[in-house]
């Protein structure tokens, strides 16, 4: 069936060449498993009710989990991972009557899936466990009948931050509480990941009050390092699963280039990659061939719906077959489309990566990842969505115009070998450690010595800073929180939860957005796009975070551009290791001054955009480039500004090794000439409200960072840089300029003035 | 040497001004570059010094002692309550919106009473201040202030309260207003009536039993199940108690999660009203506090609160858990804010304590927003001066007292 499509496709009469790589992944076939003990009758009738026999890696994960291993679940997407917790769990609560779980999703949405799987499962087995939802949406009146009664409990790390201060009210789960499960572990990386191990940590700590020693089960996508990361996560040892045993069909992986275009003004210019979107997912719906198309934005999302819908009409063909799907819809649009595509209403599906993670909606047919997402791990993850067991799959990786993807797309084979990230977990992080033994001290009494088991680092120095700064009191029974406000309000696990702005439809609620994604999607003049129907907004009010839109067709959609400013607002240090390198306050603020008209990628019209400027605060490293080097360089014949360029995406994708962060944690910035400095600088910050630590720990690494950085740019066999060194996945500027040759040539310089001062 | 902003496109250049107003081009919209009005004319190996940037001292160069200052900036920044201006609010009609506020006017106000306390005690002392005495239990130690009042406490009856209990039909689950009417009609007066009739007997002879075993908890219960919590009956049900009360009351760092730093308990008897509070003179001193009110309500009494089912009660059993003290608080507990909502909510603006006092004409002498509780006590933590506790101990003793009277005068307003 697959061979046959791509046939046809390049059989068609639009075809041109696009196809430029096809890799042919092999079945496997399955591999089966044996248990070291029989289960418990009522969980025997499931399987045989369903007629699953275990596959290798379930019947592993059981037999490790009975044994009181923790465990890390780490085969790929659709292996029936689920299962293989879900079993030793429900057993466990089978034996012991009292017996709890505790189970972390990282959305909203998921665990609203998965208790469906669980509920299913309670009734066939017979097990009651009551499982239920508790998290921001569940209603006040129902929560202590949760608490009370549930014996599975679903929940998010953001809520569970905020319901320690009250494990009283949780007493009899917590007391009995048997497993743990972290579904999706790999999310939780970064300074994310980091906040949520504290979490854990602080979880744990008050198991341990209530006497509780739960076994902690961890599933994740397949990443580098899982036990390192599981290890990182929760403080304890695990045991890692993640030997294949369930069947796959054929999967081919085709890697899609735009084409040329024959506009002589410039010959480099490809064909616009969501038309190419657009064009395969028509074709796949037309062949009835279930398709499910990533777009890397929520917009794009929307529009490849939108113009896959006209291309149908033109062909007069039904259009209900085809949905968008992204963040911000409402949960029972969301519900409604996840179960259509389960029973094959729906043909094709264009979503961001808010499908990436493990909602089940059955596996698919073929699957289109319009841009390259960023990391192997989302890519894998994403292409996992195609496949049957027994039938061929399809995933089709369309290429952007940007350095990045078209790297890829001449060296199709390097992507193919790439490993998996790792997934970084920072333990040492002191902004994020000290917030988080601030909200232990208002869990419990904080005892120095019993407690280092749970915060083995930093934990004296912290309580000491905090005593310092008055927030923790010494008492007989431990040091006490005695601050005025709630901890887990000041202390948040991601970026500070920003303001969001509704937007409203002759005064009903459409959707919420972030403030900074209001700003391009829902300013007055935009087109807002939901549910493939286009929104004109006439008006952005700031201060009552409302945006007011009006249903109207239109035939084009809004763009906005905006320009990142960074001033040094206060010096922390600043010293002179052969040129001056600075750390200290910086002030980002991002300006939305235009937005543009557009109409299936070609601009109509630019509006200039009247908006208060977007600033932050947060803590960052500033280096300057003497101008004797840029003369230098310059003098060479080579770009400064593309080496500089160079220089920052290049420190970037090294940061992760010094600083224990992921890469998205960090901005750049890199002039040629910065008011502040008065010279050609790099900036390098932390991503977050008020500086997350990452920063400090690279300006103390100054020089092993440049040596690295250095290392890196020389020993990548490309010529003109690549994904594995200067192209960075989420530059501004679509990878542009670069100069790899320059920059290595600054860095070279760098260190040589590093070298004379010493 | 200056800095101008150039268009990357047309090479107009705009000054450091004009670039703050807009930022980009004026003529073509394109983004504008920093660069200096002439050559730069340092070349040499030490570029100029950064001017006009603060610099940071000594102790924000640990990075954790700049974590926790910013950590103590955000909770200063974050309250739990909202102050709203009275020029942009219908003083009528508060905004409900605000989970916790105080006007404009009473904050400024508190701002300077706080002052004034802080001059007018600067030499005092806790004991001079408050007359009372350091106590000492298994958990600590506290300062204990004991005062006692004339009361105007007033509770209806037992008998008073049976008939009342037994009158209505609805208690029995089944009946509703119609078949009441019915059943009346047909001469059953009263549940006790009933306790024959062939459907509903049984039912009647489990009820009547209860209220003759005067059980509070589980009358209570029986009636929640049958009306609102704000129903008349579950206030004619503390005739049970006679006068065994407690009403308690308790001031804390916040809305939860922090220390508690006054506990006071008022027991109302014939003619008079006795009341404890419990005072930390400092953090350590809390679960010796809340164990010195644990000890004095005995399990027989029950408690007056207001909102205490969802906050003062809640709040002691998580200071409870915090510190790892077994002790259970289960009296049963008369919420007379359920009642006041009932009775008072449309003739008055909002239901807060104060307020309600404004109705019943009870004024206070010395009075501080409760919401402004914390602030002031954070004030005596770190200053040492009692002046701001006056206010606090004084403002937990008022509330104790207008709850006696509420309690007592919403009788009046359910005839």
């Amino acid at each position: 069936m697959i061979e046959e499509f791509i046939k046809r496709i390049k059989q068609s009469r639009s075809y041109k060449k696009q196809i430029v790589h096809i890799e042919k992944l092999p079945a496997h076939s399955v591999n089966f498993g044996e248990l070291e003990k029989p289960l418990p009758e009522s969980l025997q009738k499931v399987l045989l009710n369903r007629k699953i026999q275990l596959y290798s890696h379930q019947a592993q994960a059981i037999n490790e989990a009975r044994r009181g291993k923790n465990i890390v679940i780490t085969t790929p997407t659709a292996s029936g991972k689920t299962l293989s917790f879900n079993i030793p769990v429900l057993e466990a609560l089978a034996n012991h009557e009292k017996a709890t779980a505790l189970y972390i999703y990282p959305t909203k949405a998921l665990s609203n899936d998965q208790l469906k799987v669980l509920k299913e499962l309670e009734k066939e087995s017979g097990i009651k466990a009551d499982a239920n939802i508790y998290d921001g949406d569940t209603p006040q009146h129902q929560r202590a009948n949760i608490r009370e009664n549930s014996r599975i409990i679903l929940t998010n790390p953001y809520g569970l931050h905020q319901y320690l201060p009250w494990h009283y009210k949780w007493r009899v789960f917590l007391q009995n509480l048997r497993f743990i499960v972290i579904d999706e572990a790999h999310v939780y990386r970064g300074v994310f990941g980091s906040n949520v191990a504290m979490v854990i940590r602080r979880l744990l700590r008050i198991c341990n009050r209530y006497h509780a020693n739960p076994q902690i089960i961890l599933s994740s996508a397949t990443i580098a390092n899982p036990e390192e990361h599981a290890k990182r996560l929760t403080g304890k040892n695990f045991t890692v699963i993640s030997e294949d045993g369930s069947p796959r069909g054929k999967k081919a992986f085709v890697f899609w280039n735009p084409p040329l275009t024959n506009s002589t003004n410039n010959n480099n210019l490809r064909r616009s990659t969501h038309q190419e979107t657009k064009d395969l997912l028509t074709y796949s719906v037309l062949q009835n061939l279930q398709t499910l198309c990533f777009t890397t934005s929520r917009q794009m999302a929307e529009l490849i719906t939108r113009w896959t819908k006209e291309e149908l009409t033109k062909r007069s063909k039904p259009i209900d077959v085809v949905t968008a799907y992204r963040a911000g819809y409402l949960p029972q649009e969301r519900r409604d489309i996840e179960n259509r595509l389960k029973n094959k209403k729906l043909i094709g599906v264009v979503s961001t990566n808010a499908l990436e993670l493990g909602i089940d909606i059955g596996s698919l047919d073929s699957v289109i990842i319009s841009g390259y997402p960023g990391t192997v791990i989302s890519t894998w993850q994403q292409a996992g969505r195609a496949g049957r067991s027994n039938s061929e799959s399809l995933v089709t990786l369309v290429a952007y115009q940007n350095p990045l993807d078209q790297y890829f797309m001449k060296h199709p084979i390097d992507f193919f070998g790439r490993p998996h990230e790792q997934a970084i977990i920072d333990l040492h992080n002191q902004y994020i450690t000290l917030g988080h033994i601030m909200c232990a001290a208002s869990e419990l009494p904080i005892n120095d010595e019993q407690d280092k088991q749970f915060f083995p680092e930093l934990l004296s120095e912290s309580i000491q800073a905090l005593e310092q700064k008055k927030l923790v009191k010494k008492t007989p029974r431990g040091w006490v929180y005695s601050g005025t406000a709630r901890t887990t309000e000041v202390v948040s696990l991601e970026n500070i939860p920003g303001k969001t702005v509704t937007v409203l439809c002759n005064e009903k609620l459409l959707e919420t957005l972030p403030l900074n994604k209001a700003y391009e999607e829902a300013h007055a003049g935009a087109v807002l796009l939901h549910q493939g129907e286009t929104y004109l907004c006439e008006s952005l009010d700031i201060d009552k975070l409302i945006a007011k839109v009006k249903q109207k067709n239109v035939d084009y959609y809004t763009e906005t551009l905006k320009d990142v400013d960074v001033t040094i607002s206060k010096i922390y240090k600043e010293n002179d290791i052969g040129t001056k390198i600075g750390l200290g306050e910086l002030s980002i603020t991002e300006i939305y001054h235009t937005y543009l008209t557009k109409t299936h990628d070609e601009i109509l019209k630019k509006t200039p955009l009247e908006l208060p400027p977007l600033t932050f605060s947060t803590v960052g490293l500033w280096f300057i480039i003497p101008n004797k080097v840029k003369e230098e360089i310059e003098s060479q014949g080579l770009d400064f500004y593309g080496g500089l360029h160079a220089v920052e995406h290049g420190m970037i994708a090294m940061s992760p090794i010094f600083a224990m962060c992921d890469r998205w944690d960090i901005g750049g910035l890199s002039t040629p000439l910065h008011p502040n400095t008065g010279e050609p600088t790099i900036f390098i910050y932390d991503g977050f409200e008020g500086g997350i630590g990452i920063s400090e720990t690279l300006h103390s690494k100054m020089k092993l960072l440049w040596e690295k950085t250095l290392e890196l740019i020389e020993n990548c066999e490309c010529k003109e840089g690549c994904p594995s060194c200067i192209y960075s996945p989420k530059c501004g500027n679509e990878n542009e300029p670069l100069d790899k040759k320059a920059a290595s040539n600054i860095l070279k310089e760098l260190l040589k003035l590093c070298t004379t001062s010493e | 040497m200056s800095i101008i902003y150039v268009c990357r496109k047309c090479k107009k250049s705009y000054s450091k001004t004009e670039y703050a107003q807009s930022k980009s081009c004026m003529s073509c919209g394109s983004f504008l570059l920093p660069t200096f009005n002439k050559k730069a004319p340092c070349l040499s190996n030490s570029p100029v010094e950064i001017q006009g940037v603060e610099r940071a001292h000594k102790e924000e160069e640990n990075v954790l002692f700049r974590v926790a200052e910013g950590l103590r900036e955000r909770i200063e920044r974050s309250k739990d309550y909202e102050i709203v201006s009275e020029k942009e609010h219908d003083t009528q009609k508060p905004p409900s919106v605000f989970e916790s506020w105080i006007w404009r006017s009473e904050y400024d106000e508190a701002l300077k009473f706080e002052k004034q306390m802080l001059k007018q005690y600067r030499d005092k002392t806790l004991e001079e201040t408050f007359p009372g005495k350091v106590i000492s239990n298994e958990q600590g130690e506290c300062y204990e202030i004991s005062s006692s009042c004339c009361s105007n406490f007033k509770n209806i009856v037992y008998e008073e309260c049976r008939q009342i209990l037994i009158s209505d039909l609805k208690v029995l689950s089944g009946i509703g207003p119609v078949s009441e009417q019915l059943l009346k009609k047909q001469g059953y007066k009263t549940v006790e009536d009933l306790k024959c009739h062939s459907r509903l007997g049984k039912q009647a002879q489990n009820y009547i039993k209860l209220i003759d075993t005067k059980e509070v908890v589980s009358t209570q219960k029986w009636l929640w199940q049958r009306f609102p919590k704000s129903h008349p009956m579950l206030h004619y049900l503390a005739g049970f108690c006679q006068d065994h009360f407690a009403i308690i009351d308790i001031e804390t760092l916040g809305l939860s999660e922090r220390p508690i730093i006054l506990l006071g308990v008022a027991k109302p008897t014939r003619d008079h009203i006795c009341i404890n509070q419990f005072l930390l003179r400092d953090i350590p001193d809390e679960p010796s506090a809340i164990w010195a009110l644990i000890a004095q309500i005995d399990p027989k009494l029950s408690l007056i609160t207001y909102n205490g089912k969802s906050f003062d009660v809640p709040y002691i059993k998580q200071r409870l858990a915090y510190y790892g003290i077994d002790a259970y608080v289960g009296n049963p507990n008369f919420d007379v804010l359920h009642f006041t909502r009932r009775a008072l909510k449309p003739k008055l603006a909002d239901c807060r304590l104060e307020t309600v006092e404004k109705y019943l004409g009870i004024k206070r002498d010395i009075n501080i927003p409760g919401a402004l509780v914390p602030h002031f006590y954070d004030t005596y933590l770190r200053t040492k001066n009692v002046g701001p506790l006056v206010p606090i101990v004084e403002h937990n003793k008022q509330d104790l007292l207008t709850l006696g009277t509420l309690f007592s005068k919403l009788y009046e307003e359910w005839q």
